[in-house]
């Protein structure tokens, strides 16, 4: 499905990275690996087609990623290293939100469910800002569940979690990945859940 | 229909942003009529004086506390990642700075359009000119909602001088404010100044998607 050639990126004539090439298809699950500053989310921005590579090409379902741009975002969901909840919002808020703008089909029963799994079903009305940094790193995850895209590309989700939710996560790629899903993210530490490929940064 | 409905959910979201920073938009109210009573205070009781100068004053306060709220533009979705998200949801960075502008627009400048009868009586406005001052305020307020998008794109750019947007919004409304002023203050060539200001707007609007855009587009590449 994703396919990035030879990616290379210099910036302010220092090479971030060289010559990186990822083949992403259903079933598969990519990890980046390599220190801090070492380029992974510069990385996932360049196959998010936010930044532009120096050389190399990208493509997505055998076109030029920018020829087939609209189709490629609409099978995306990228989790950045931020959060993107409101925090001034409160739980069910931001999940309304992220409802309504990612025209998410998946009912509250089914988000309710995965809220108990993740113990913030008691949150539901609280505001993010009271939350912890574990669990809003959760929340962010939720989007996963609510989008249901293809392709979920992730810039270190394990940030902030316990080792039980890790092995969730990594069950819940797995689980995505049967479906014909495939998962890329990057992680400066081994998350110890089964990858299919790895790209050292 | 897809695309009505996105914009739906836009707003809504907008509607949610703003209604949780609902203080903000109260400070800014009162910073609007405390800077009235402040004139009213400093220049003294007479009517005559606010019937030459209430206006003025009025527009010149208007634009003040408009240039207030353009950090909260596009800052807190810059830095919280929604700008992208956002992006990657199908919003081309032109549509965002559009959508945005609106959206200052109706949540932060129509509570002052609201507020402009009361303003109006505590600067001796007449009745005669309220309808006048309205229609000047509703084209000049989409043209600073424009130019604050625009200089509030900058600022994701220049992290060190956040008054810099501000300042370049002050220089660009002086021929607002000149024109704005002149709807109601001159009896003759109402017609005349309303299309000048239309036709301000109408750059603005041409303008601002793609300066906004462009700039959002490389604060986030940068970022």
């Amino acid at each position: 499905m994703l396919l990035a050639q030879n990616l290379t990126l210099c910036r302010l004539e220092r090479i971030i990275f060289e010559n990186i090439s990822i083949s992403l298809s259903s079933g598969k699950i990519i990890i980046l690996k390599g220190k801090n500053g070492s380029g992974k989310t510069t990385f996932l921005k360049t196959i998010l087609n936010l930044l532009e590579p120096t050389s190399g090409t990208i493509y997505w379902k055998g076109k030029l990623l920018s020829r087939n741009l609209y189709d490629y975002y609409n099978n995306l969901t990228y989790i950045a290293d931020k959060t993107s909840s409101i925090k001034q919002l409160s739980v069910y808020e931001n999940i309304k939100i992220w409802k309504k703008i990612f025209s998410s089909h998946m009912n509250y029963e089914k988000i309710e469910e995965i809220l108990s799994i993740l113990n913030l079903k008691v949150f539901l009305g609280a505001r993010v800002s009271t939350l912890s940094l574990g669990e809003i790193k959760k929340l962010e995850l939720l989007r996963l569940m609510i989008e249901n895209k293809k392709i979920w590309i992730l810039d270190e989700p394990f940030t902030n979690l316990d080792m039980e939710t890790i092995n969730l996560i990594g069950q819940t790629f797995e689980d995505h990945c049967k479906n014909e899903g495939c998962v890329i993210f990057s992680s400066h530490q081994d998350p110890l859940i089964p990858v299919s490929d790895e790209v050292n940064l | 229909m897809i695309f009505l409905h996105k914009l739906l959910n836009f707003y809504y979201r907008e509607y949610k942003l703003n209604l949780s920073g609902f203080q903000d938009i109260l400070t800014n109210i009162t910073f609007f009529f405390i800077s009235i009573f402040i004139f009213i205070f400093s220049i003294g009781p007479e009517k005559e004086t606010y019937s030459f100068l209430g206006v003025g004053i009025l527009w010149t306060l208007l634009l003040l506390s408009s240039t207030l709220s353009l950090r909260k533009f596009y800052q807190d979705d810059f830095e919280n990642g929604n700008l992208t998200l956002l992006h990657l949801n199908g919003f081309s960075f032109e549509l965002i700075a559009i959508l945005k502008t609106f959206s200052h627009f109706i949540f932060v400048q129509i509570p002052f359009l609201l507020s402009i009868p009361l303003a109006s009586i505590l600067l001796n406005v007449g009745n005669e000119k309220l309808y006048r001052l309205t229609i000047s305020f509703l084209l000049g307020a989409l043209i600073l909602s424009s130019l604050g998008s625009i200089s509030s794109s900058m600022n994701l750019l220049n992290k060190r001088n956040y008054l810099l947007g501000s300042v370049i919004v002050m220089i660009f409304s002086i021929p607002i404010i000149i024109f704005s002023v002149g709807i109601i203050n001159i009896n003759e060539n109402f017609n005349s100044l309303v299309g000048i200001l239309s036709g301000i707007l109408l750059i603005t609007f041409a303008v601002n998607p793609w300066a906004s855009g462009a700039c959002l587009k490389i604060a986030i590449q940068n970022n």
